[in-house]
């Protein structure tokens, strides 16, 4: 793990240069272009809202900020891993003829999520002048939590670059964890109205727990639950180091597999 | 006094080849309960090992499917050996194909930029060379070009002209520079003669006998995965020439 911390700060200019061309990339051939990455979770919120409030009448408080601070956590989720996902088959050329820490293109994927993440926290901010909504003290603990969040994409960043270049499967399995972690965690619903036999399988979900922690600092001006710490903590460090395993397993093949 | 540039012991690599590709996890549960009918082993090199001094050129021959590449690859840490070891003394930098990873939806200078970061080179190195790279390469006018639409020749020059002025320690080239014309070619040996000046290292592998009899200190000839003799270019070339007449007269009298 500690080899993976430095390689990161050695390749460090390799890792933005990777980030900035996966955006790139990303919006090339659009007109809009970056813009998306603003536009896109304000249609989600719109509909989510529409939804749930007007369909369905939930009653959360600050209902607009509280959908919008969990989609884009969830968004966050959501781009990492799936540009993970092709990181490395799409270098193929690259891959095959010149030798770079095999790692550089997972993590800097999750770069890539964190610039359109603080591009939706900036949202994040206009909505709360908008809405009058003054944030609490707290708030300015939601860097950690969202560096806690890094470490997680991080995580399921790794093995998810190596798997799918020998097993196209991960693909479509990976899509059907990303649509269900959506309706799994607490983005449009608050987390104690779920059954409590949900909440007690659902707590060990680190997206559960951070977005718990998001909501927390950001909404009710606490400080995150020890609780929360722990379960967040100790699902990440597990998830991460059997990610790592995976990864140091296949990392050596992965030329011959492509 | 002459240092290793590079030191290579007993590599060996297995390859499995795969008569059925199984991509899925499905297949590969299912093929796990019929092993070894969907695969075999291939010995691609079996312990090689050599040496190369700095300002040694070493050729490298020998017939299709004998190992070269891959042993150029394992050199440049693109393959993992299954035993054995390299050592290497310097930065290294490896033309295995037609381009250095070049990605074609960027143009000449941005893939000047991203080959030799990730081979290790500084930004600032690169800046005060970009310029002479291009003109090296003849692509003045393609500078801002993307790279998918160059042709074979544009592409290999760029990755050549790259490759020497951002000065490694040691160059390893596989046989790709043959796709030049005679000027580019002439060129290319000029610098590879002030390459070996400088005390660099050079291994290339080509099926050009007479680059190899002018170039080359030391050459290897790699056979299956063996290597057969590593010696002076005209004992390998020899060697190399009785093994073909061999394997010609193997063909004909099977033919008859």
């Amino acid at each position: 793990m500690t080899s993976i911390r430095e390689e990161m700060w050695k390749n460090r200019g390799i890792l933005f240069n990777f980030a900035i061309s996966d955006l790139k990339i990303r919006y090339r051939n659009s007109i809009l272009g970056v813009l998306w990455s603003v536009i896109e979770p304000l249609l989600m919120l719109s509909v989510l809202y529409f939804v749930f409030s007007s369909m369905f009448k939930f009653d959360i408080p600050n209902f607009p900020i509280y959908l919008l601070l969990g989609i884009i956590i969830y968004n966050c989720f959501r781009n990492g891993t799936t540009i993970a996902l092709n990181s490395l088959t799409n270098r193929a050329p690259l891959i095959t003829q010149i030798y770079f820490p095999r790692s550089i293109p997972a993590i800097s994927s999750a770069i890539t999520a964190s610039i359109m993440l603080a591009i939706e926290v900036g949202i994040l901010l206009i909505f709360m002048v908008a809405f009058q909504f003054v944030p609490p003290i707290t708030m300015l603990l939601l860097p950690l939590v969202l560096g806690l969040q890094f470490m997680f994409v991080v995580g399921v960043c790794l093995p998810l670059s190596v798997l799918n270049v020998r097993f196209k499967d991960t693909e479509f399995i990976w899509n059907v964890v990303v649509h269900a972690s959506f309706f799994l965690t607490p983005i449009f619903y608050q987390f104690d109205m779920l059954p409590e036999y949900v909440q007690n399988i659902l707590q060990f979900s680190p997206m559960v727990q951070i977005l718990t922690m998001a909501h927390h600092v950001v909404l009710y001006g606490m400080l995150p639950t020890v609780t929360s710490i722990l379960y967040a903590v100790c699902s990440i460090s597990v998830i991460s180091l059997i990610g790592y395993l995976i990864f140091r397993k296949y990392q050596t093949k992965i030329v011959e597999d492509m | 006094m002459s240092e290793y540039a590079l030191s290579v012991k007993n590599i060996s690599k297995k390859f499995k080849i795969h008569h059925e590709e199984r991509d899925s996890i499905f297949e590969s549960m299912t093929g796990f309960f019929q092993k070894g009918k969907h695969s075999e082993t291939l010995q691609a090199l079996d312990s090689i090992s050599f040496d190369v001094k700095q300002g040694e050129i070493f050729g490298i021959i020998g017939p299709n499917g004998g190992g070269k590449s891959t042993l150029l690859r394992i050199i440049s840490k693109i393959y993992a050996p299954d035993s054995g070891s390299v050592d290497v003394n310097g930065s290294i930098i490896p033309i295995l194909a037609l381009g250095l990873g070049f990605h074609p939806e960027f143009t000449a200078v941005t893939n000047i930029y991203q080959s030799s970061i990730l081979l290790g080179f500084k930004k600032e190195t690169i800046d005060s060379r970009v310029k002479e790279i291009i003109e090296f390469a003849e692509l003045e006018k393609f500078a801002d070009t993307k790279v998918k639409n160059f042709s074979s020749g544009m592409l290999m020059r760029l990755a050549f002209a790259t490759s020497v002025l951002v000065d490694p320690d040691i160059l390893i080239v596989d046989e790709v520079l043959a796709v030049g014309d005679a000027n580019f070619q002439k060129k290319c040996a000029e610098t590879i003669v002030s390459f070996k000046k400088r005390g660099k290292a050079i291994i290339f592998v080509s099926h050009d006998m007479s680059a190899i009899r002018e170039h080359a200190d030391r050459a290897m000839f790699l056979n299956n995965g063996k290597s057969e003799i590593i010696g002076s270019p005209d004992d390998v070339i020899a060697a190399y020439g009785d093994f073909c007449r061999e394997r010609d007269k193997r063909g004909n009298v099977s033919n008859e």
